[in-house]
């Protein structure tokens, strides 16, 4: 429970930290999203039940910090990152097996991958919300530039929060002893 | 799946029916919300970051003087780093005054606020400033520099705004073109790719024959954003089938905004 704990005072840090990380220019602007890649670990090395609280606190922080309200219109409604995190998380839940076994490198693909995906629902439901269909080389950088980004931060996010979890004692992660 | 998945799984689809079921004011009294928990953090990690960009451009001038004179003595590099932090003083000094000056000139109330983050998300080009309810500033204010319109505030706390750039495509802001009859409306572009953004003025009339250089002013239709205010200048001018667009250059250089002004009526 500790550890479950760490992991959302850590996805509070980076979402606030997000704040203060330029975007990268000579990658066309895009973001370095952290907590993607906090919120995809935790998918794989939570329960579900807390897997699905962890989905719901980072999509709630996700709204109500970038989501934004033009006059009466709302681009996109609260609660959609909440069901985007979950789904996506459920997705890296149904690969915990491969977790256990020690397989990292799938679930840093993944991670990278799902990252993207969130910015693609997103700039889906604008596009929609807009009216107006644009996709270019631009946009396409954007959406898929923050997930390689992702893909690279990974393999060390895993490491640090696999760390984290073995001094606080987590009890789900040493059921990689049944698997070696 | 066991009876906990299930009843998490239940309790997950309760919580996100609630939050799906949000209308616009409860979405932005909602986010008011957690911008005012995340206050404090969003200030001090403001204040955090200018301080590692103040030792990163000490380190660098340190550098310098290691590279271009070797033979120097410590004493010598002391002094030299003493008058660096005095001129980024005096910079400041400046830059205060030349803001105060702006707001003592303008005919508009104007609360200064300080730039604490930008936008954090792909989508929407966004600040977020110090300054809230508590000092009279409210939904749909415009935020200028005395360079010129920088954008509208959308989610306002206690004590912290976000401000919507015009640089945004959802922020339009109807405009004149200087030395002409033409009017248009001002918007951003939905992707950005380069430093610094750029604006279409779009539904001038066919006949409309722009120049580069030329200034685009505030018209004050719409009620939100004053006549008068610099929107930007034009870059280049096309003329499309049923009309004609003009790329503007925005007045404030938005990419690196440190200071700001809410307008919150006239004085």
């Amino acid at each position: 429970m500790i550890f479950f704990v760490l992991l959302l005072i850590l996805v509070l840090i980076a979402q606030i930290a997000e704040f203060f990380i330029p975007a990268l220019p000579w990658l066309y602007n895009a973001h370095i999203y952290i907590v993607p890649v906090i919120v995809f670990y935790g998918a794989v090395a939570l329960p579900f039940p807390l897997m699905l609280a962890l989905a719901l606190y980072a999509g709630i922080l996700l709204d109500a910090l970038t989501v934004q309200v033009i006059d009466t219109k709302v681009e996109i409604s609260l609660g959609w990152s909440i069901l985007l995190y979950a789904v996506l998380a459920g997705i890296m839940h149904g690969l915990r097996p491969l977790f256990i076994r020690g397989r990292w490198e799938v679930h840093c693909i993944m991670t990278g991958i799902c990252t993207s995906l969130i910015l693609l629902a997103q700039y889906l439901m604008i596009t929609f919300r807009r009216g107006s269909v644009y996709f270019s080389p631009e946009v396409w950088w954007q959406i898929g530039g923050p997930g390689l980004i992702a893909m690279v931060l990974a393999p060390i996010a895993f490491w640090f929060l696999q760390w984290m979890g073995r001094i606080t004692a987590f009890p789900y992660l040493p059921e990689r002893d049944r698997f070696e | 799946m066991n009876r906990s998945s299930i009843i998490a799984l239940l309790i997950f689809g309760a919580i996100l029916g609630y939050f799906l079921s949000f209308g616009a004011d409860g979405t932005r009294k909602f986010q008011a919300g957690v911008y005012q928990l995340i206050a404090p953090f969003l200030t001090s990690g403001s204040g955090l970051q200018k301080q590692i960009t103040s030792v990163r451009t000490g380190l660098k001038s340190l550098e310098e003087l290691e590279r271009e004179s070797s033979e120097l003595q410590v004493e010598n590099r002391q002094l030299r780093a003493t008058n660096q932090a005095l001129r980024d003083v005096e910079r400041e000094v400046n830059r205060l005054r030349h803001a105060l000056n702006y707001r003592e000139r303008s005919v508009f109330k104007l609360v200064p606020a300080v730039v604490v983050a930008r936008d954090s998300s792909t989508w929407w080009r966004t600040i977020t400033i110090n300054r809230g309810k508590e000092d009279g500033v409210e939904g749909d204010m415009p935020v200028v520099t005395d360079e010129g319109l920088v954008g509208k505030t959308t989610t306002v706390s206690a004590s912290i705004s976000v401000v919507l750039l015009i640089s945004d495509e959802n922020c339009r802001v109807a405009a004149s073109v200087e030395g002409t009859r033409e009017q248009g409306i001002v918007g951003g572009e939905r992707v950005t790719t380069g430093v610094t953004p750029i604006l279409d003025l779009n539904f001038l009339s066919k006949q409309a024959d722009l120049k580069p250089g030329q200034k685009v002013y505030t018209t004050g239709v719409g009620g939100v954003f004053p006549s008068g205010l610099l929107v930007g200048t034009v870059k280049s001018f096309r003329v499309r089938e049923l009309d004609s667009q003009g790329q503007l250059v925005p007045g404030v250089d938005l990419s690196h905004l440190e200071d700001v002004f809410v307008v919150t009526g006239r004085k």
